[in-house]
């Protein structure tokens, strides 16, 4: 009553005027958030176009223009070739700039924007009445009126409260309903109990305040506004692509220039010597492989959004693979979200209830008559009730309305006892004093379900100090006896056991009011306490914790022999957190903190020898007073670290204090105020369920299902997908070798070109692409999380030895056998190999149609030029059939090949099907199409390169039987990639 | 995402490529200390060494396995190219333009013709033995000298006006030119298979002249045929002084100051002149220009 006079008061003030209004809305703006700059669509797109891979394909597309334009000048029926290879090389940058962009855009739209947290109306006074405003109007110095399930218009200072709760989730990610009163309670103002922040929610009772900042000034205004300064730099994939792309860009500059000289030595032209130039660094680039890349990051992504990792950048995918730190959220993600009882104390017993997700195994004993008396307890002093027309919903999944204690405790006794709100309606409730903070206990008074028994019943649940304070009797087994020291100690006891496992113990209590004094017509007044509330019967403890959820341990577990150090970050008391964290392993069984090994040596916590401990509970007051070089300490020296009472803003401090140790941090955060560190960190992931909305525009992934387990799946795709992209760069660079050499020997050796421009585009966008992206459906070689995650500068991508050996080595092999192709189909028609050297002028020459082969025979020009298609398809079918060797031998690195099993992956062989098919259609179907300059092979022909393909396959299973017999050896080093 | 790149000066990055091209406290050159080179460049070498021997064995095979007298296949040879001299080339084609009375401008031409005919000389035709039957010379067995297969003789003055000995400038100066017309060999071809000797036939091409004549023509030899014992042609092995049987084809009434397209087809049986790819199979299209 008091407090509404205190509303009308201030209703009485008349808060501001309109001219004042008109004023501060000119000087500060509306109260609006600044949306984040949208980087426009088209921008988006454009990028897609130019990173990375496709930066190296418009340069050849550039070069391809500029080598015709050369020819052209030169002679104008210069072949069109040039100009074909350019507008395909142009399409394919396009054509995959397009399908990223599509694949971007399908997992950002998913993600709602800030806007949508905006507040749609505030009631506010001025003018000495109450209207109805669009909250965007509200200034600073308003006075504004919130009730239950308003979302609050601005950043407010509370002037009077009636039973306000707010839900600060959207803000800090913890969902637990927190009381608004007009007490200052602290003097961060992130923690006063007296400010109501801007786009949270009123749960529940009505506030009166004052308006303290509009708009961008707001906490969470500031927030958004760090967050969309903190870059979004390169993820690791996109560097070890840019990495790779050096590599290319490295090895076709230097064959082409050094090519360059020996073409001016052999006194060609200058300007053939630039065409010949720009078709050595042609021939290099991998025109198929951002498409293969692409399209396996995609596959991957997909893989992992039905494992409930919902990836909204391709990059991430990977970026998760080399994870190895995760800073994780307690609660949500290790954690079930919510509270559930844990353990129960009785007859001096402390029983451990089941806290997995169903409960289906409460093993307690439940015989006693105590545990009789306590059910009755639990299930009466209750305030909770399960929400309307839930009656098929599984009890664990059904809605309460109430607190998280009360409902853990409804659920709890539900699942025991049965129907509880039908043994509520037996017992009527007569008399109710809700719980709050000054009292610190809950009671109510109710008639027994026993007709014979005109008793009242009186229940109470409460802290347990302030339990105790009120009982004089015990119950033990059934029977009521006083209460003595020993048993006080008892409980003191069981009280402290409970509460150093970080959970919230309740105590309970009754008493049978007797009949003459209090008969059933009495008339009990909750506000004049006329019934006794001293000498109760004290009956048991009840412990309820936030249980992690049961597949966290084991995903810990893994992260661990992953070499993943899993940090924990929460906002609650470190005794919880560490208790939380010991059950899911994040601090393992046998470590120790620096405080336990003081407690177990008995000496002062300065005397312990900091590295011993591998433990850390570190809270947010500690971590404040640390300098950097601490907190990087703490980092390197602790394996196994917990953060508690950390505010969200310390977290971005973690975050980038791993970072500083080259790690690679996956941070998970769901209120508003983890988005600079979801930003921050090298891969934010954001939770699906509780999140808000601005935690996952900041973050690269979104956990649909919150659970700690789906990171851990998620690491193990990222993996993978590495492990996988090596091969399919492997595959694809292999053959650039084998399409290099010919034009090379061209130069040098004059014979007749051996594949011409066309023939390699179809290997690259043909023949090979189905191959390369089957490469990224190989389940891996061996367990993938028994490993270090990789370190982002020393393990590469595309690494030196991959190189050599695809480049130097099977390169090399595969172009011998063509090389042995081509030379067949020449010979068997009439040239033979030492005719063949040093023929190109002749060769070449349009006006020679009478040029002699090795038996004499007379060649029109356009005899030897189908001829000359004859051997591109000669070599094309070569290079395709090693590419099946070669497409086999990179399903792995080190086992061999009968180890994975040759069918395990379906879609090699759909892929490997996929060359042939392709082959034969050229040959057979397009042979007659002049441009394609394909004809038709004989059959024999078509096995030429089988014993090089046989060979290539022997050499690498050779090559990892010795890398097997001998790691760590000079072989070892040199040809495992 | 984070910042994972630091931003490198120039400097700091022509440090660290130093660095990297010789690092003094490992010893590294190029990320390889000097034995680490040694190791690799020796694998590499004998990596190369067994495929280049691989290789070279398989050549080997391959050119063991084939014929060395006729090729495997000779299905991209079916019929044969016909050339034209003197061929001189233009932007499209054999062009030839010349000026009756600039002596200059078909010197060259003539020339040509004198070069080109100086293989069919009777001292470089001396290996080669007289033929006469008209008919195909059909030998299985080698009973020529150092294993080989007879070759019939074709001496430059069986083209007798054409020949250059009796008019040295082959009728370019009265505007009367000869051109001399070559068939491609092809092992083992068979121009017909009834005995019918291969005709050039040289006509203006239809579309572009109807309203001229009828082209002239004198054919040397007589009836431009060349002759069946020429045939078949057995291959530069069994056959190393084989020459090319030649039909001249001498142009009586070419219009003057005007561009002329002219078409000498080659009329046998398996000989085709209508492949639309190859305008040298079978037949020689050429400009011809006679200014005045």
């Amino acid at each position: 009553m008091k407090k509404n006079s205190e509303v009308q008061a201030l209703r009485q003030l008349g808060g501001l005027t309109s001219t004042r209004v008109a004023e501060l809305l000119a000087q500060n703006g509306p109260n609006v958030l600044t949306p984040p700059k949208e980087t426009p669509e088209i921008i988006k797109f454009l990028k897609e176009m130019v990173g990375g891979f496709s930066s190296l394909l418009w340069a050849g597309a550039v070069l391809c223009f500029i080598a015709y334009l050369i020819e052209f000048s030169k002679d104008k029926s210069a072949s069109m070739d040039n100009v074909y290879l350019g507008v395909v090389l142009i399409v394919v940058v396009i054509l995959t700039g397009i399908f990223a962009y599509y694949q971007e855009a399908k997992s950002t739209n998913i993600i709602a924007s800030f806007t949508k947290m905006i507040p749609r109306k505030a009631f506010v006074i001025r003018d000495g009445e109450k209207r109805e405003i669009p909250a965007e109007q509200l200034v600073v110095g308003d006075i504004v009126e919130i009730k239950g399930g308003d979302q609050i218009p601005a950043d407010i200072r509370i002037l009077a409260s009636h039973g306000c709760k707010v839900d600060n989730s959207s803000l800090t990610g913890e969902s637990e309903p927190q009381s608004r009163t007009c007490h200052i309670t602290h003097e961060n103002p992130l923690e006063t109990k007296n400010i109501s922040f801007y786009s949270t929610t009123c749960l529940e009772g009505t506030a009166t305040g004052m308006v303290i900042n509009t708009g961008d000034r707001t906490i969470i205004g500031r927030i958004a506004l760090l967050a969309s300064s903190v870059g979004h730099e390169k993820t690791p994939i996109a560097i070890e692509i840019e990495h790779f792309v050096h590599i290319v860009a490295g090895v076709a500059v230097s064959i082409g220039i050094m090519f360059f000289i020996i073409a001016i030595c052999m006194k060609y032209r200058v300007l053939d010597a630039i065409i010949f130039l720009i078709g050595i660094i042609l021939a290099n680039v991998p025109e198929g492989l951002v498409a293969a890349v692409t399209v396996s990051l995609s596959l991957t992504a997909k893989r992992m959004a039905k494992k409930n990792c919902l990836v909204k950048n391709l990059e991430a995918v990977e970026t998760l693979g080399s994870t190895s730190i995760i800073c994780s959220d307690k609660t949500g993600t290790l954690t079930q979200n919510r509270m559930t009882v844990a353990h129960l104390w009785f007859d001096n017993q402390v029983y451990q209830a089941d806290t997995s997700e169903d409960q289906k195994d409460q093993i307690f004993d439940q015989s006693s008559a105590t545990w009789a008396s306590l059910s009755k307890i639990v299930t009466l002093c209750n305030r909770a009730e399960f929400a309307p027309s839930q009656e098929s919903v599984p009890i664990m999944k059904k809605v309460v309305m109430g607190d998280a204690s009360e409902a853990a405790l409804l659920k709890f006794s539900e699942v025991i006892m049965g129907d509880v709100i039908e043994r509520r309606k037996r017992n009527r409730k007569v008399a109710e004093i809700p719980f709050n903070s000054f009292n610190k206990f809950q009671l109510s008074i109710h008639e027994t379900e026993d007709p014979d028994d005109k008793r009242f019943l009186l229940v109470m649940k409460g802290a347990p100090e302030r339990i105790m304070e009120k009982c004089s009797t015990i119950m033990m087994h059934g029977q009521e006896q006083p209460l003595d020291e020993s048993t006080a100690a008892a409980f003191q006891t069981a009280y402290m056991e409970l509460g150093s496992l970080g959970e919230r113990v309740l105590g309970f209590c009754h008493l049978y009011l007797p009949e003459d004094e209090f008969p059933d017509t009495y008339s009990f007044d909750v506000e004049s306490m006329n019934f006794p509330t001293s000498d109760l019967c004290f009956v048991g403890l009840i412990s309820l914790i936030d249980p992690p959820r049961s597949t966290v341990p084991d995903a810990v577990m893994k992260c661990r022999s992953a070499g993943i150090k899993v940090i924990m970050v929460t906002g609650d008391h470190p005794i919880t957190a560490k208790a939380i964290a010991r059950s899911v392993g994040i601090i393992s069984a046998n470590s120790e903190t620096v405080e336990e090994i003081a407690k177990r040596l008995k000496i002062p916590v300065e005397q312990v020898n900091k590295r011993e401990a591998k433990a850390a509970v570190v809270s947010g007051m500690e971590l404040k007073e640390m300098s950097p070089e601490e907190l990087d300490e703490l980092l390197t020296y602790h394996t196994e670290i917990v953060f508690a009472r950390t505010s969200p803003q310390q977290k971005l401090i973690i975050v980038e204090g791993c970072q500083r140790q080259d790690a690679v941090v996956a941070v998970t955060g769901d209120g508003v105020n983890d988005s600079p560190a979801l930003k921050k960190a090298d891969i934010g992931i954001a939770m699906g369920c509780v999140g808000s909305d601005a935690a996952k525009n900041a973050a690269d992934m979104v956990l649909l299902d919150d659970n700690f387990s789906s990171i851990v799946t998620g690491i193990e795709e990222g993996r993978l997908i590495f492990d996988n992209l090596k091969k399919i760069i492997a595959f694809t660079l292999t053959k650039n070798i084998a399409e290099l050499i010919p034009f090379l020997i061209f130069i040098i050796a004059g014979v007749p070109l051996p594949i011409g421009t066309m023939a390699i585009l179809f290997i690259d966008l043909g023949t090979d692409v189905i191959p390369s992206i089957a490469l990224a459906y190989e389940k891996a070689e061996s367990d993938i999380m028994s490993r270090k995650p990789r370190h982002k500068k020393k393990d590469r991508l595309a690494n030196h030895q991959l190189a050599l050996y695809s480049y130097l080595q099977i390169g090399i092999l595969q172009s011998v056998g063509g090389f042995f192709a081509y030379f067949t189909v020449y010979a068997v028609q009439g040239f033979k190999p030492d005719r063949l050297l040093y023929l190109r002028p002749l060769w070449e020459n349009d006006s020679l149609n009478d040029l002699e082969d090795s038996y004499g025979q007379e060649w029109t020009k356009y005899q030897r030029k189908y001829l000359e298609c004859t051997g591109y398809t000669a070599y094309f079918v070569a290079v395709m059939v090693q590419q099946i060797a070669d497409v086999i031998i990179r399903k792995t690195r080190i086992n061999s090949i009968f180890r994975q099993g040759l069918f395990r992956n379906k879609y090699i062989w759909v892929g490997i099907a996929s060359q042939i098919i392709i082959a034969v259609i050229l040959s057979c179907g397009f042979g007659s199409i002049p441009i394609l300059n394909f004809t038709t092979l004989r059959v024999q022909y078509w096995f030429a390169a089988v014993p090089y393909a046989i060979v290539i396959w022997l050499y690498d299973e050779l090559r990892k039987l010795l890398i097997r017999l001998y790691p760590g050896s000079w072989w070892d080093k040199t040809m495992y990639y | 995402m984070a910042a994972l790149q630091e931003k490198k000066t120039c400097s700091q990055r022509m440090e660290e490529f130093r660095h990297y091209c010789w690092n003094p406290d490992t010893g590294q050159m190029l990320g390889r200390t000097l034995s680490k080179w040694v190791w690799i460049s020796l694998y590499y070498v004998a990596f190369y060494v067994v495929m280049s021997g691989l290789f070279a064995l398989a050549i080997y095979t391959l050119m063991w396995t084939i014929d060395p007298y006729t090729p495997d296949y000779q299905d991209q040879l079916k019929s044969p190219g016909v050339t034209l001299r003197p061929d001189v080339y233009g932007e499209r084609g054999l062009q030839i333009f010349y000026n009756v009375s600039d002596n200059t401008s078909w010197k060259d031409l003539t020339q040509t013709l004198h070069t080109f005919l100086s293989a069919y000389s009777p001292e470089a035709q001396e290996e080669n033995i007289n033929c006469s039957s008209g008919q195909y010379f059909i030998q299985k067995e080698f009973h020529a000298p150092n294993h080989t297969k007879f070759s019939c003789k074709f001496t430059a003055d069986m083209l007798q006006n054409c020949s250059g000995l009796t008019d040295h400038n082959f009728g370019f100066e009265e505007g009367k030119p000869c051109f001399i017309i070559k068939m491609n060999r092809i092992v083992n071809f068979l121009p017909s298979n009834n005995n019918t000797a291969p005709r050039v036939d040289c006509t203006f091409l239809e579309k572009d002249h109807k309203d001229f004549k009828p082209l002239e023509v004198d054919y040397y030899p007589s009836n431009g045929t060349f002759s069946l014992h020429y045939f078949p042609y057995y291959g530069k092995k069994a056959q190393p002084h084989y020459s090319n049987p030649l039909v001249a084809a001498k142009f009586l009434n070419i219009p003057k100051n005007k561009e002329v397209i002219i078409v000498c087809k080659i009329i046998a049986e398996n000989v085709s002149f209508d492949n639309p790819h190859d305008p040298y199979e079978g037949k020689v299209e050429f400009k011809l220009k006679i200014q005045k």
